[in-house]
């Protein structure tokens, strides 16, 4: 009964993250977006336009909740949910200190990589649920997209699940040596393209992209159930950014204590960063590119990657 | 407390079945089935085989479902509010499954009663077996598998631009 508990109360805190991150990230990412567009950005609702998602929220909170007539109701309403909780439980696994995750099982690296893989199903049946050529069309795209992706995403943590020896997120960032960085630089590249896929943002954005598909398969989503679908999206770039911080980079690159976790939430950060930067800097591939993409340029890349750690490890214990 | 998880599990997998068998709605149906697949994984986790339930829901529920559902609806879409299967329930076919039910719970139940909650299954242990006693086996299947990825390359003709 405790465990339940304990578990009920990590994922709280996990959906309270994600919406402090979706606050601050929303803002952050218009910033940065005007600065790269050579505008301001949001800057009338307080310092900065620091307010501005703030009453944002509230205005899609207090929006009318519509549902279409000729959609499938039940499974309409509910997939924001099915979308968000696996991308929230992704937070769970993501080791905070060294040796350290809150949900700390021996498999934490396959639970990271397999359970937000399941809002896949929320994304493809919404889409097929709105009955909205639009949706569907997104809804298949988002599909095709994350299936491919998902392979190279899991081999480059592969590699680094070989240099632990082990599948435990907390062990993971326990064995960390500074020499994991430039062994895995291509495998944390692949790792990071591949998360940008993952959560369906440019210029990956096919399933949502707005100028052929309206907003793809959340088209038809408005107020509160709209905004879910957005904190999935800024909950699964904060929870790539987290794990890449915390395994690719050791944490802190290795450091303990207040100047370790300071660094650990600056690499995140720093991450996040790339990929809003990334989003508003290239343009959306098409599709024959996004598969070619994946299954031509970043698995083999990945496999190299796997290789050479492979190897790596061979010749230490040779020399040793 | 395990009990009634097991029974929510049961229930959640007994409604996913039945909408697999009696729904007319192809989407529902498959919702039917990750259900049922999800509860799977929820009986593997309280058996103590953690790593199997994850490669439940990685594999199966995160990959192969979404597959079929990929392929339902690149190839099928009904009308709004029309049936978009037609089931037909014969009484011959019931026969034949609680014939094949019961077959599986006589072939099954043995074993079942002997399985213990355990915090065996391992990722070492199963990572030893798989390497190391099985390891022909293993590489025979991933082997056979890609001969069957280049087997279907082959048939659709690979690229013909």
């Amino acid at each position: 009964m405790s465990a339940l508990l304990t578990g009920a109360a990590w994922g709280l805190a996990a959906a309270s993250l994600i919406a402090v991150a979706a606050l601050i990230g929303v803002w952050w990412e218009r910033k940065v977006a005007g600065r790269i567009q050579m505008r301001f950005g949001p800057q009338e609702a307080g310092p900065a336009g620091l307010l501005q998602t703030l009453s944002d929220t509230l205005k899609l909170m207090l929006k009318e909740d519509i549902t279409p007539t000729a959609a499938d109701v039940p499974v309409f309403r509910a997939m924001p949910f099915l979308v968000f909780v696996p991308v929230a439980s992704a937070l769970v696994v993501i080791p905070y200190a060294s040796g350290w995750a809150p949900f700390n099982i021996a498999t934490g690296a396959v639970f990271f990589l397999a359970v937000p893989g399941l809002s896949v199903l929320g994304i493809l049946l919404a889409g097929w649920a709105s009955q909205n050529t639009y949706a569907s069309i997104g809804g298949v795209r988002a599909a095709a997209q994350m299936i491919s992706y998902e392979l190279p995403r899991t081999l480059s943590v592969l590699s680094l699940c070989l240099l632990a020896g082990s599948l435990s997120t907390g062990t993971i960032r326990a064995e960390w040596r500074w020499w994991w960085v430039p062994l895995t630089a291509v495998g944390f590249l692949v790792y990071f393209i591949s998360s940008i896929a993952e959560v369906n943002r440019g210029p990956f954005d096919l399933a949502e992209a707005e100028s052929e598909l309206v907003a793809g398969y959340f088209t038809d989503y408005s107020g509160i159930r709209w905004a879910i679908f957005m904190m999935a999206e800024y909950g699964g770039v904060v929870a790539a950014s987290l794990f890449g911080a915390a395994t690719f980079l050791g944490g802190g690159l290795g450091l303990s204590g207040v100047p370790g976790a300071l660094l650990f939430v600056a690499l995140t950060a720093l991450i996040a960063t790339a990929m809003i930067w990334a989003k508003w800097t290239f343009p959306r591939m098409r599709a024959d590119q996004l598969m070619t993409f994946a299954w031509k340029v970043l698995t083999p890349m990945a496999l190299v990657q796997l290789l050479a750690v492979g190897i790596a490890l061979a010749a230490r214990v040779v020399l040793s | 407390m395990s009990a009634l998880i097991f029974w929510l599990l049961a229930i959640c997998a007994g409604i996913g079945a039945l909408a697999v068998v009696m729904s007319h709605d192809v989407m529902r149906l498959a919702l039917g089935l990750g259900l049922v697949l999800l509860s799977t994984a929820g009986f593997f986790v309280l058996l103590g085989f953690g790593f199997l339930a994850l490669a439940e829901v990685f594999v199966y529920a995160g990959g192969v479902l979404v597959l079929v559902l990929f392929a339902i609806m690149l190839v099928h879409r009904g009308e709004p509010g029309q049936p978009s299967l037609e089931v037909t329930h014969d009484p011959l076919i019931l026969v034949g499954c609680v014939g094949v039910f019961a077959l599986l719970l006589a072939v099954l139940r043995p074993v079942a009663l002997q399985l213990q909650t355990s915090s065996g299954g391992s990722v070492d242990a199963l990572g030893s077996v798989l390497l190391g006693d099985l390891l022909l086996p293993f590489e025979l299947s991933g082997l056979l598998l890609l001969a069957a990825l280049v087997a279907v390359v082959s048939v659709m003709g690979g690229d013909r631009r």
